[in-house]
């Protein structure tokens, strides 16, 4: 019974984890080697998921914090990838909190509002209160991509959640 | 519609300030925080620079740490690669040392013709002192979609200043844009925020543009000025930043710019302290 409880604290502390090593370590989604425009913003996937699905292995602390040191490793101003994710954060929990069963389409829907509203502010802020500068386009092929892949995490994170960690709560 | 308007008055309100179970902080809560320390830091109160370069520094060595497996495991595989080829190597290299014994000499020659031409124009650089380029390990190379710059594992302690020039092999590899104490931020010629002044071989003068690809352009050629494929590209030194004559790369069929050196293939790097007591930053 103990082992069950270790190893089912395990596994919901498993996107968490994946959250934190995805945005300090070297490791990048982005296939721009083999194809230049493939740039992809996995950690909002990941939050945006789990935020709906089962906010309880996504706490919002967590989710501050793992902006911040992405922010400094990306070289961002501070607090501003934390922001960023607040805003997901905020439009996960209010799609949560006025429906009662979603569905992929559903989720991919309000993932693309969700993921608007956090690159508007994000890009905004970082283009009128830094030096750094980016063009539409490589904002936009991010985006694009970015919301092109949530189906296929979705799928897997779902295929996680089913196995490893529950159901979702009412 | 009332009870409408009710429910999403509900729900919004809940979902900025509903707290509980796993969530000991509102989103509002957290939502202000952020945006004091994004003010903060982008407006450079005085404690916050020491602040962040102290954060900079831990997160960089726990990044170095952190991507560990990811770089030994490529390791491995490249270890054992190389192994598996060491007769046809050592072949190729013993072919390649009597090969560069020949242009030895020839260097030598060129070496001391280019002494003699230098003393002739009697330039700035001619007894520029050498012992001031530090030797740096790359600490960090995460590939970002939006910017592309590395984290080396020398700081303020060494002597390292905002605007430093950094090279491998001789070759132009960018500019120091962050300094912390014990790292530092390298932004690389091809970040979409990265100009420098540059000549090319044939007189002209350009600015090397990086688009965040892995080949840069050039802008601001001269009219009528057309690209045709293996232009050398070195660094004017016009802004004071990089030694006049640095080489970048070559044009291409494309009219972009290959760099010498991949941005993508960097583990050490050199440091020039020297440009920065010349310029002013």
């Amino acid at each position: 019974m103990a082992k069950n409880s270790i190893l089912n604290k395990i596994y919901n502390t498993g996107p968490l984890i994946l959250l934190y090593y995805l945005c300090i370590s070297e490791v990048d989604t982005n296939l721009e080697n083999v194809f230049e425009i493939f740039t992809l913003n996995f950690q909002i996937i990941i939050i945006y998921f789990w935020v709906l699905k089962k906010p309880e292995v996504m706490a919002n602390g967590h989710i501050f914090l793992a902006g911040l040191i992405n922010d400094v490793v990306m070289g961002f101003p501070l607090g501003i990838s934390s922001l960023s994710y607040l805003i997901i954060i905020f439009v996960g929990t209010y799609v949560r909190n006025k429906s009662v069963n979603t569905t992929i389409a559903s989720d991919w829907f309000t993932f693309l509002m969700a993921m608007v509203l956090s690159s508007i502010l994000f890009f905004s802020l970082l283009n009128n209160f830094s030096d750094l500068s980016f063009p539409l386009t490589k904002i936009g092929y991010n985006m694009f991509f970015t919301l092109f892949m949530f189906p296929i995490f979705w799928l897997l994170f779902n295929l996680y959640q089913i196995t490893f960690v529950g159901p979702r709560d009412v | 519609m009332s009870v409408s308007r009710d429910d999403f008055s509900i729900a919004f309100r809940s979902a900025l300030l509903q707290r509980g179970g796993a969530q000991k902080f509102s989103v509002l809560s957290l939502i202000l925080l952020a945006l004091i320390i994004f003010f903060l830091d982008v407006y450079g109160v005085k404690f916050t620079k020491p602040v962040r370069g102290f954060i900079n520094d831990v997160v960089y060595r726990v990044t170095f740490l952190a991507s560990a497996p990811t770089r030994f495991f490529p390791e491995i595989g490249k270890d054992f690669s190389n192994f598996l080829n060491v007769k046809g190597e050592n072949e190729r290299l013993k072919a390649e040392i009597e090969k560069y014994k020949l242009l030895e000499l020839n260097v030598e020659f060129l070496k001391d013709e280019n002494k003699n031409l230098q003393k002739i124009l009697e330039t700035e650089y001619f007894n520029q002192n050498l012992s001031n380029i530090i030797l740096a390990k790359v600490l960090v190379d995460k590939n970002s979609p939006f910017l592309k710059s590395i984290i080396i594992n020398k700081g303020t302690s060494t002597g390292i200043l905002k605007g430093m020039p950094v090279t491998k092999d001789n070759y132009l590899v960018g500019r120091i844009v962050e300094t912390n104490y014990l790292s530092s931020r390298v932004l690389l010629l091809n970040d979409l925020n990265s100009r420098i002044p540059v000549t090319l071989n044939q007189g002209a003068q350009a600015i090397l543009s990086g688009g965040g690809t892995s080949k840069p352009v050039l802008e601001y050629l001269p009219e009528d000025f057309e690209i045709t494929e293996g232009i050398n590209i070195f660094a004017s030194g016009k802004d004071g930043i990089f030694t006049p004559g640095t080489p970048i790369g070559k044009t291409n069929n494309e009219g972009e710019v290959e760099l010498f050196i991949d941005p993508n293939q960097l583990s050490f790097v050199t440091v020039n302290l020297n440009i920065q007591e010349k310029g002013n930053f």
